[in-house]
This record gives structure tokens, sequence and C-alpha cells, in this order.
């Protein structure tokens, strides 16, 4: 199972400088009075009142500082909906959360304090004497008569928690108390809009609350009806809430939350997934035309518990292809139907996430070939095949009624079929997403020779097992027999009875094929030799029966590798780590970007004390000579010695309380075996042959920590923490799983194990290596401090980010492609800007957007443009938008010249000289991210898509793969400052790191918080308060 | 075997005088890269007490033998309570008479320290805002206001929080009101990573020169860290950095929190107090205090020793000439530590010292 990421926190902490908000007089900056004075709110206001300064509220609230008033009651709906209730199993029976409690008991004592600053809205206090009532309102007495020495103590606890919590000035206060200025702080109400206005909202509320506010904090369906209105585009909710208005829409709340955001309504119609061809179909699905929009959307929502409109959501985020396909009226139905099954329940509308994720993955990576038919990966005979296999494997009732209908099928749909059904499963390791992972690696093979039926029967039945690994084969396009061939050798290992033995093959052959893997990612394994190096790396491995076999396994499968990349088939530990730092390197800069990058490696492999393959290999060789009656060399001695250097720290517990409080987790049969080694011992009493030469499978375990180590040091993000901190980290990952209590996971991704296990010596990974750079970013993100302190948006989209930014490199990027990736965002802001006056281009300017912004994004960034507003439309588009905004005109329109702009010239001219440079294919690869997630790879790319939400299972995962701007933007950033391209690797890890620092987010899927973050570390990097940046290297012309 | 690479260790380990920069260096002509060794003074900070517990005090440096894996250092500066500490010269038959002499000259410019001969401490405070129930989360405040209001005068204070994230409410200043603001401004939070956020305190006080303790208020159990209070704790030693831990009635009752706070505050030449009630925390802040005020620093440069493993350091008091029985607490020892130049990304959250800190 895929973590699900449910947030432990009650309160979502958002804490503010000490001195936010407070000018020198302690008077809030925000909180003057309101204009209107006291507010009397009306049923038709369009705005709502905020007892005390809005900056209190927000953090009480749990929203960021950073938004605007505009989007305050939305996010405050979306905090009561989500995180001021916990429901029961079938998402019912609401039960408020301590934060629900806290944020009630705030506003009642803001509104006690707006009653004591009266009128003016200003609570003053000129000296001591006159503070007793503020005081008792805070929960504070003074500690001592009044007087320069008294001091503020706590009466009340209740009320002194709010007090600090919501950033009261109290300090400002005590001053005051003792004599000094006399305090004042503005103590008003906040106005902040509202959608619609207050009387329809009110009229929702069956307990008759006398404001907006009291109603969004008393019933959790107005909140989340609010929230889901929020994210409709103005003209559809307008519409919606004349009718079917929103009392009828309220029991819908939640489905409308989660799948109504695609809806849309122009000329009184819905637009349908599919388009107008679709809309008979569609109706014929709901009950209802899409030309009436109120009762299409009421049936579309009560459909099948929400089953309806989670579809219509899905197939309204692919693309234009894919939807015509799957909404010809019999697919549309089908699919449906089997999506369905027998039983809508559980609906896909309960708390707190979207469950079906498998939908979206599903329609966005069907295949159509030329015809607009499916591309089935090796055809349907294996697939038909798979699921009679998958039968024996799987009792689900669902599996097995799709199993027996599959030897039935003769057309894609009918596999197809079986897909959506499946995608009701909550797994990560079931059919779909056997299917999906064997779609991407056929995908990723089309270039060359595509899977073949057999192979693709391998990969499915094995899927459970090995899937986790088939990253490396939808990233690299390796033929059917390399692919068969590591099936059997990880067969092989898996076989292998003696644990410690299978540990150790399991992570000697994983470090290795991580090592292939880098080096074939560099370019250092020429693409041509990518089979024949990839199965001369793994052949070693499949007959591994002793220690000392598979230390010749190691050593054999290590000169392969070393053989392929640096045509020797012995190279030093040194030059090992050369060659993972990068190709060599011709340029000044390049060469010092690359030794700092092998210095970081080798300082890391330092801080694990972990022993050199030199010495490693050395010690082999020098025991094999033994074991032939050849006198050990004098360096053998202290060379074992260096086996023994590692030490373990001093023990702060003693065995039984480690015993006791660990759970027995800690005891790491890796670790005693290094530990009580013999090797030293074995070299000065020279025993006999036959022991000598086992005494080299005893050199297994470094040997397998090194390699191991070697692959972290790569993929480590910046400050590595649990590298340097904890010098067993690496020695403790278990390949075993043998501090895992759940499944297997020899061949699964790694998971994060012993944190917050304080006698468990420190968390460290169980599982494989694949996945390892999400897996190491994960553990690093613990130690992230935020400058504004808020955990939400963490979890999964920080690895993600970081993964984006470690993984890929940026060795054989020229300057022309980085000037390029500048060029494609500058003019996709000329488009926008010239959009803003310009009817006709605007026209073609939003037809591209649309498939890739969610409507209610569209119709604002419309709107500005409209208006003439073209700044106000670019603060809203990320680096992503305008630069796919620039690629996808140019294909469109490649003759036409909008405005002239400089930008275009350049592009134009610099494409016309160097056409393979500038090419899609190639700045897509090379400022791409992965998306493992979504599309099943590593494999580097930028998808022209609309982002995702957050889903069951992978949390804002999606979310996060989707966003793609990062590398953009810092490659521009990079440009424009006169750093070389190579700079790039040194440049990207480390603002993206920062920017997440930077993230200041209300909720899981806060994109504006991402663009702000980023925007705000451009600016720190081209204000140069990134000091420890390298410095900008002159420009060379391009 | 093609190019060689020398690591060497780098020691980096308490109060920095006479301070060695350590620089990665290329060796011209070839890929060699050589990092110098730079080893430091040792700092000890050592609280003297008798038989009733009650603060020693007029020792002098002739007063102590100081001990690494049993072979006897020669001190090198000495400081008494809060005032600055003083350079330790020998004169006399043999040279083996200790002096005091000068007080202890800065640091070089810029090198972004509080100056060595600083009298005062630096204190760092760490607060568990971890789920906490309302009432001990305002009583708590009350009393760190209290314990930060009451320092000495020449005490700089850093005061920052934790739950599952560490913030740096209040970078170490020497301005009380700064730290109070920062104290009333705390917010509840969630999950406790307690080693986690005394890693990065313990990184932030080893910027820093001149005594430095950390005052931790823990709440209760640490649930969420990812390192261990193992290598939390052998930093603190490495760096020669006390760490005094205060937890409520939640940490005591759980008995892994119990033995690790007194184990860590122990070995590091801190305490530990259990204070249920917020009577108890005031009474924990003021036995702190106390102990700040009474500490003798001691420093010494390390006599050669071929262990690169855990270094044990013993204290002997000599007072008088019969024998007395005093206790002696502060760090047990310490283990060279390696490390990169910088291990920091770019944040540089600790704001920089106003240039008169630490020189009232």
């Amino acid at each position: 199972m895929k973590s699900l990421f449910l947030r432990s926190a009650l309160f979502i902490t958002i804490i503010l400088f000490p001195a936010w908000g407070m000018n020198g007089n302690g008077q809030s900056r925000d909180s003057s009075p309101s204009a209107a004075g006291t507010d009397t709110a009306q049923s038709s206001s369009t705005s709502i009142s905020i007892p005390g300064p809005l900056h209190s509220f927000l953090r009480m609230a749990a929203i960021s500082q950073q938004v605007s008033e505009d989007e305050v009651v939305p996010l405050l709906a979306h905090n009561v909906a989500i995180e001021g209730y916990t429901y029961d199993r079938k998402g019912r029976r609401p039960d408020p959360t301590e934060y629900l409690t806290l944020l009630k008991d705030y506003v009642k004592q803001a509104r006690e304090l707006v009653e004591l600053a009266g009128p003016l809205q200003v609570i003053r206090i000129s000296s001591c004497d006159q503070a007793g009532p503020l005081l008792k309102t805070l929960g504070y007495e003074l500690a001592s008569p009044c007087g320069p020495d008294t001091y503020l103590a706590t009466s009340d606890p209740e009320r002194a928690f709010l007090t600090d919590d919501s950033g009261f000035p109290l300090t400002a206060l005590e001053e005051t108390l003792r004599g000094g200025e006399p305090f004042e702080y503005g103590f008003g109400t906040f106005k902040v809009p509202v959608m619609f206005s207050q009387g329809d909202w009110k009229a929702l509320d069956p307990n008759k609350k006398d404001d907006l506010l009291d109603a969004i904090l008393s019933d959790a369906r107005v909140a989340r009806l609010y929230w889901a209105m929020a994210r409709i585009d103005r003209n559809t909710r307008e519409f919606l809430r004349k009718s079917p208005g929103l009392k009828t829409l309220l029991p819908f709340s939640a489905a409308l939350d989660f799948y109504g955001s695609q809806i849309t309504i122009q000329s009184g119609h819905i637009l349908v997934p599919g388009g107008r061809s679709a809309e008979a179909a569609w109706a014929q699905m709901a009950g209802a035309s899409p030309g009436t929009p109120d009762q299409f959307v009421t049936h579309l929502l009560a459909k099948d518990e929400g089953w309806l409109a989670a579809y219509f959501d899905g197939l309204s985020r692919v693309d234009s292809a894919q939807q015509a396909y799957l909404t010809q009226p019999h697919n549309l139905e089908s699919f449906y139907k089997a999506l369905v099954g027998n039983s809508s329940s559980p609906g896909p509308a309960r708390p707190v996430f979207r469950p079906d994720a498998g939908l979206l993955l599903l329609a966005s990576g069907i295949e159509l070939d030329a015809s607009g038919k499916p591309q089935i990966p090796g055809g349907l005979a294996p697939w038909k095949q798979v699921l009679q296999d998958l039968q024996q494997q799987d009792h689900s009732r669902l599996v097995r009624e799709w199993s027996g209908r599959a030897t039935g099928w003769t057309t894609p749909e009918q596999l197809l079929e079986s897909m959506f059904a499946f995608s009701r499963l909550n797994l990560d390791d079931g059919p779909l997403q056997a299917y999906l992972s064997v779609n991407a690696i056929d995908r990723t093979c089309s270039s060359r020779t595509r899977l073949a039926p057999d192979t693709v029967r391998l990969l499915a039945t094995n899927f459970k097992k090995f899937g986790d690994q088939y990253l490396t084969f939808s990233e690299f396009p390796l033929n059917n027999t390399s692919i068969t061939r590591f099936i059997r050798a990880a067969e092989t290992i898996d076989g292998i009875h003696d644990r410690n033995l299978r540990s150790d093959s399991l992570g000697i052959f994983q470090a290795n094929i991580g090592l292939w893997k880098i080096l074939a990612r560099q370019g250092e394994i020429p693409e041509s030799s990518w089979d024949k190096s990839w199965q001369a790396v793994i052949k070693p491995f499949l007959g591994i029966r002793s220690s000392e076999r598979l230390y010749d396994a190691a050593r054999s499968s290590i000169r392969e590798l070393f053989q392929a990349s640096s045509g020797k088939p012995t190279i030093s530990q040194s030059e090992v780590i050369d060659l993972l730092a990068g190709p060599e390197q011709t340029s000044p800069e390049g060469r010092q970007v690359r030794m700092e990058l092998a210095n970081k490696i080798r300082m890391m492999m330092s801080a694990q004390r972990l022993v050199s393959l030199d010495t490693l290999f050395e010690l082999g060789d020098g025991l094999n000579q033994m074991s032939k009656g050849e006198s050990p060399s004098a360096r053998l001695i202290p060379l074992a010695a260096q086996l023994r250097q590692f030490q373990l720290p001093k023990p702060l517990f003693t065995r039984g309380e480690r015993a006791e409080w660990s759970m027995g987790l800690y005891m790491n049969q890796h670790l005693q075996s290094e530990m009580q080694t013999s090797v030293p011992k074995i070299i000065k009493t020279r025993p006999s042959a036959d022991k000598i030469r086992a005494a080299r499978g005893e050199l297994v375990p470094f040997l397998r920590d090194t390699l191991v180590g070697l692959n972290y040091a790569y993929y480590e993000p910046p400050g590595a923490q649990m590298i340097y901190h904890n010098a067993l980290f690496v020695r403790s990952h278990d390949f075993s799983g043998a501090s895992s209590m759940e499944e297997d996971r020899s061949w699964k991704s790694p998971d994060l194990f012993g944190r917050g296990l304080s006698a468990g010596g420190g968390a460290h990974l169980v599982g494989s290596l694949t996945n390892l750079p999400y897996v190491l970013a994960r553990v690093e993100e613990n130690f992230i401090v935020p400058n504004n302190v808020q955990s939400l948006i963490w979890e999964d989209m920080v690895p993600t980010l970081l993964t984006g930014a470690v993984l890929p490199r940026w060795w054989n990027v020229t300057r022309n492609e980085l000037h390029a990736v500048t060029l494609y965002q500058r003019f996709g802001e000329e488009l926008v800007k010239a959009a803003g006056t310009n009817p006709q281009l605007r026209q073609r300017v939003m037809d591209i957007f649309s498939n890739r912004m969610l409507p209610i994004r569209f119709e604002q960034v419309e709107r500005e443009l409209s208006d003439g507003r073209s700044s106000a439309a670019l603060a809203q588009l990320t680096p992503a938008d305008t630069f796919h905004l620039a690629a996808e005109f140019r294909k469109k329109y490649p003759l036409a010249d909008p405005e002239g702009g400089e930008a275009k010239k350049e592009l134009d001219q610099l494409a016309q000289r160097f056409p393979n440079q500038l090419s899609w294919e190639r700045l897509s690869v090379d400022f791409g991210v992965p998306h493992p997630a979504f599309g099943a790879t590593d494999a580097r790319s930028l998808v022209n898509m609309k982002p995702f939400p957050t889903y069951l299972g992978y949390s804002s995962r999606l979310l996060a793969e989707s966003w793609e701007s990062n590398n953009l933007y810092w490659a521009r950033l990079a440009d424009e400052k006169g750093y070389p391209p190579v700079m790039l690797n040194l440049l990207v890890p480390q603002l993206t790191y920062r920017m997440v620092e930077n993230i200041a987010a209300t909720y899981l899927a806060d994109w504006a918080a991402l663009l702000r973050s980023l925007r705000t570390t451009g600016e720190e990097f081209q204000q140069g308060k990134l000091s420890s940046l390298p410095g900008p290297v002159s420009s060379a012309g391009l | 075997m093609g190019q060689r690479y020398f690591l060497l260790a780098m020691f980096s380990i308490g109060t920095l005088i006479g301070l060695a920069v350590p620089a990665p260096a290329q060796n011209p002509g070839s890929d060699v890269t050589i990092v110098h060794i730079t080893v430091n003074m040792v700092q000890l900070d050592v609280a003297v007490t008798d038989k009733k517990g009650r603060y020693v005090t007029g020792l002098g440096p002739e007063n102590f033998e100081v001990y690494e894996d049993g072979i006897r250092e020669k001190i090198a500066a000495f400081g008494e309570e809060n005032g600055a500490p003083r350079s330790v010269h020998y004169s006399g038959p043999g040279g083996k008479v200790p002096q005091l002499g000068k007080y202890v000259v800065d640091s070089p410019p810029g090198a972004n320290l509080v100056a060595a001969s600083s009298p005062g401490a630096s204190v760092f405070v760490l607060f568990d805002t971890s789920n906490y129930m309302y009432r001990g989360f305002a009583l708590a405040r009350d009393a760190i206001a209290q314990f930060v209001r009451s320092l000495d005068r020449t005490d700089r204070v850093a005061f920052y929080s934790y739950s599952r994230d560490f913030f740096r409410a209040s970078p170490l200043n020497d301005k009380p009101t700064q730290v109070l603001q920062a104290v009333r401004s705390t917010v509840a939070g969630d999950d406790a990573a307690l080693y986690n956020a005394l890693l990065w305190t313990l990184k932030d006080a080893d910027k820093f020169s001149g005594r430095r303790v950390i005052v931790v208020f823990s709440n209760g159990p640490d649930d969420a860290s990812m390192v261990s209070p193992e290598d939390v704790r052998e930093l603190a030693q490495s760096e020669g950095i006390p760490i005094y831990m205060i937890s409520t009635r939640e940490a005591e009752r759980d008995p892994l929190s119990t033995a690790v706070f007194k184990r860590i505050s122990t070995s590091t030449g801190g305490k530990a107090y259990f204070a249920g009630h917020w009577q108890d925390q005031e009474k924990a802040f003021a036995s702190i205090r106390a102990d700040l005020a009474h500490l003798y620093t001691i420093s010494y440069y390390p006599a050669p020793n071929p262990n690169n493993g855990w270094r044990k350091i013993t204290v002997d008091v000599k007072k008088g000439k019969g024998p007395k029985k005093y206790s002696i607490r502060t760090r047990t020892g310490y283990r060279p530590r390696v490390l990169p130049e910088t291990t920091e990304a770019i944040p540089m959250n600790v704001a920089p010292l106003p240039s008169n800190a630490g020189r009232k």
C-alpha cells in the first residue's frame, strides 16, 4: 500500500515572526477599524466581519498569512470541512476536532475584545490600574502590584492559551503595565469578501446563526459546500446558485467538493467530456440533459453515490483524443458500468481523500494508435492469460469475476473494462497498476522494439513481487531479453534461503543496478551498449550459493559495470566516484562542478565510515593469494584493520532496556556480522586454505555497504542530515525486511522505519533501492526548517519536488538550450501581454490554456485578459504555463508573429540555427521531471496537463508531479544570471531546497503557495541573498 | 591504485581559541583533495558541589586536574562563574604552577562568533509545543518567560520551538524583550521530534564560542525524530554543550524518556528535572540559573592521543590539604567528529549577532 497521508495534526501551526503586524507602538498594521464601523451584517452583505486582527484570525484558522482577502473565507471553509471534524468509518457522525473547538473559542474571545475596544476599535491602556478588565479577558493577571518590576502571569490557562496563540502583543502590554508608553492596539472587525451574499448561506443553516462565520463554524456541510462552490468558475456557480440552488446542492457538498471543479456551464449548457457529440451519451447516463444544467448537475452528483461525478471529473482531465475515445457512446457506458460494478458502495465522496486515482491514471494513460484504437502492450492474448494467472494469486471477488470473463475477450475495450473495474481496488500492486506499469514500459520500448507477449505476461504476473523494480524498464528501453534476465536473476536471489546471504545479495545486486542506472542516465554507458552491459552486470548473480561466491559475483558485476562506462575493468574508488559525479568535463566550470559533486560523495562515504572498494578488493586478492599458499603482503594487516574502524555510538541503553523499548528491532544481524569479522585474525593466524578462501565471504557485508553508500551519496538531497549525523544510516538499510512487521519489502520501494523509536538507533530504510531519491528526500524533509512553520504540503509534495531536482543532471545541456528555456518563458509572457489587447490572440492563448488549467483559473485568467489586465493574468501563471503556451503556440501557429515580440524573434532565430538542441523532445527530457506516480516512470519529461488533485494513497504526489515549473524557472534564472548550464547541477537542488523552506501553504493542493515560494526564492537568488551559491560566471557568446 | 584521496578527520570541539579554519585544498597539478586537520581547544563547563549540594566557589586552575583517556592535560584558559575566561601560564619550579593571565583574546574578525572572552553564557531554550494541554502550555510559557527575565545581564538567549518541525523563533541575542515576545508567540503543534530539534540547536550553538548551554522544556516522549538520542548525545559531547532537560509529568511517566533525559543531561554536564507542576518548573529553571552562575570554564589543547574514537574525560578537584569529597559535573568524554566543511544548504536562518553582543 502506498502511504496514506492523513494529517496527524489537530492543529496546523503557522508561527509568525514575533513582531509580525506590529508597528513601534504595538499597533496592528492591519487592524485599523473597518470603514463601516461596527458591522451590522445584513443578509444582502457581500462581506463578513472577522473579529480581531486578520493575522490573528488566519493564525487560529490555520490559513497562510500570505493569502489575499478574497481567499480567507474559502480557505476557512476548507479547513473547517477537512480539519474540523472526525468521522466514523462510513464518513458520518462528524465530531469536532480540537482545531475547530479552539477556533470557535478564539472567535468568542475576539468578540469580547472587540466589545472592550469600543466604537473606535482600539484597545487603549494608559496605566496599570486600568488593565483589569482586559487582563481578565486575556486570561492573565499581574504577578505583583503595579510597578516597574511587575509582569503578567496566567490566571485562566484556556484564555491565556488563545491570547498567546493568536499573537496578542502581550509583551508590549507588559511594558505599559510597568509604567511605559500607553498601550494601543487596534482591535476591530475586519471585513472579507463573501461569495454570493450572507443571506444565501445563512438560509442553509438550520441553527439560524446570525453570521456566515458562525454558519461555517457550526455546520460541516455548509463549510464544504462553500469550499466546493469557491472552486467553480464564477458564471457556473452563479447559475447553480439560482438553480438548483444551494439548498438542493447541500446534501451533495462532498461530491461537489471532490468532483465539481470540472463542471462548467456555458450558454446554458454543461460542457461535457467529449464535447457536443458526447452530450446524448452523457444525458442517457445521467438521466438529464446537459442542456438543463440544474437537473444534469443534481443527477450527476446523486447517481451511484457520486460515482458518475467522479467519472465525469476523471474524463474531463484527459486530453481531447482520449476524451473522444472514452466518450464514444458504447465505451462511455460500458466503462462506467464496469467501474460501478454491482455496488456503488463505498461511494467516492467520503472524507478525506478522493479514493479512485486509478480511474484518472487509466484514462490518461490510454495510448491510441493512428486509427484511434487503444494500444494494448503485447496484444490481448497475454492479458487474458495474466488475468487467469492472477486468479491463482488473488482471491478477491472482483478479480475472480473479471478473470472468468477474460477468456472470451475479443476487443481491447473488454480489457479496459476490467481495468476500470480494478481501479476501485485500493491497491498499489493490483492488476490495474500492473497494466499501467507494463504500458509505460511498452511506451518506452516503442522507439526500438515493443514488448513481446511473453515478456508482457512475465512482467504482469510478477508485478506483485517485482513491480517496483520496473521503473528501470520504463526509463531505459531495454530489450525483451534484458528484461527477462532481470526477472530470472531476481527470482534466483529471492530463492536464497540463508537470510544474511539473501540480504547481502539483494543489497549488492540492487546497488550495482542503481550504479548502472546512474551511469546510463548520465550517458557514461552509451545507449548502444545498454542491453549488453545490463545483461553483463546482472548475469553473475544467477548462481549465488555462498558468501564467497557472492563476493566473486559482486566483483565480476562491478568489473562489467566499469568496463562499460570507463573502458577499464578495474578502477579505483576515487575513479568510481569521479564517474558517478558526472561525465568528464572539458570546461573549467564543468571540471569545478564535477569535482564539487565528487567531493560531496567522498565526504558522505567518509562520514559513514565505509570501507573503500580499493581496500576490499585488495583484501580479497590478498586472501585469494594466501589460500594458494603465498605469504600475505605486509599491507594486508593494516588494510584489514580498516574493517573495524567504524564504531557504534556509545550506548545509552542497557541490553535489557533496548530489547524492551525497541521492540526487539534494534538487533541488526548485518551490523553484528561486521563487528565480529575475523578477517584481521585470519590474516595474522593463516589457518587452512579453505578457511582463508571462506574469509573472503566476510568482506561481503562491507562491500554491500560501500556499494549501497555510493547510491545514497549520489541521491542525497542538500542537507543530508542523516548521512552526517547517523554513522550507521547506510549500514542499517534493511534489505531483508527483518525490521518491518508487514509484508516482505525486499523488492519494494524502501520504506522509512524507526522514526520516533528512541531506542531503535535512528530511522533507516527497509526495502530495495528502487525509488531511492524519493525516499532519501522523505528522510531529509524531516530536517527542513520552514520559514513559516506549517507542516502541510510536506509529506508527499516535498520529496517529489526534491526528487525532481536531484535525479536529473544537466551535463549535456548547451547554452543554447538553457537560453531557449528562458526565451520560451519570455515568449509566453509576451503572448499573454499582447492577449490583453488583442481579442483574436486572446482566443488562441486561452484555447491553449484550456488544456492545462482548471475552469476556475481559466476563467480568472480570461477575465483579467478581457479587462486588459495582462499583468494580473501573468501573476497567476506558472513558469510551466508560459513555457507550454509558447511551445504550443509555435506548434499551432508557426507563422503568427503577435506584436513582434523580441523573445519570439530570438527564439525563432535560435531554433533555425540549432534545431536539434531546441527540439521539444530534447527540452522535455533535459528540463522535465520524473513522473513515477503519474506515468510509472523515472524518465524525465514535460507533460502538458491540468494539475491533479490529491488522492487517497497518493496524497499530493500526483499534484506535485504535475507542477513541473521548478527546473524551468531555475534554468531561466541561471541563464539570466550568466551561469553556464553545468552549474544547474549545483543550483537546482539548492534552489529547490530553499523553495521548500519558503512554502507557506494552507492545504495540500495549495498551488498558489508553491508559486509564491518559487517566486520568493527567485527574488532571493536574484538579489544575491543566497550566499552559499556559487557566483555567476561570465557568459560566453551563444 | 590510481589517484589517492586523503580525508583527514576534522576536529571541531568546543570553544575555539586561535582559530584555525579547515580548508580543503586542491593539490596543484593533480586531482588529489586534501582536507587539513584542525584540532581545536576542548572546553569544559564544570560544576563543583560539596556534600550538601552547595556550589563550591573560589577555585582556581591550580585546584583542577583534567585527564583525557588518563593523559593529564594542561589547562590553557580558566574562567569562574559568569566572568570572562583568562589564559593560564605555568611558572615556578618545573613550570608547574598555573597562574591566571590576561583575558583571552577575541576570535578573529569575520568568524561570526561571539568572542571567546565574552562573559556570560549563550543559552539556547528549546520549547516543546507538541500536543499540549492548554493549561500546561500557558503555564509553561510563564515559566520560560520568568527564566528569561531572571538570567544574568551578560547572558545571551535564543528561543526555539519544536513539534514535528523545528522553528527558530528568536535567534541568539541579548535583548530579553525580543525573546519574551517569541515565547509569547509560540503556538501549539503536533508530533514531537525532540532529537531532530536538539540536533539543529546543537548545530546552531556550535557556531558560537564561549559558554553555551541548551535548556530543553519537554512535554513528553519523542515520537517523530529521525536521529537517535545516542547520536545527539555524542554531538553535544563533542561540542562541549551541556543539555539541561525540564520535563513535565507526561515524560516522567514514560520510562524510556526518563532514562534518556537523565542520561543525556548527565553525560553532557547538564541536569534533568521532572516537574509535574508549574511551580516545580519554575524551581527547575531557578536551579539551572544557579548552575549557570557557578560553573567553572576550563579549556585545554588535547595532548597527543592516538585514539580517534571515544575519549574519556575526568576532572579532579584538589583543595586544601585534607581529603574533601566534591561532586564534579561535566561532560564525560567526546568523540572527534568527521564532518564536511559545510553540511548546510542555503538557509542561514540564524541572524548575525548585533555588533555589541556579548561585550557589555
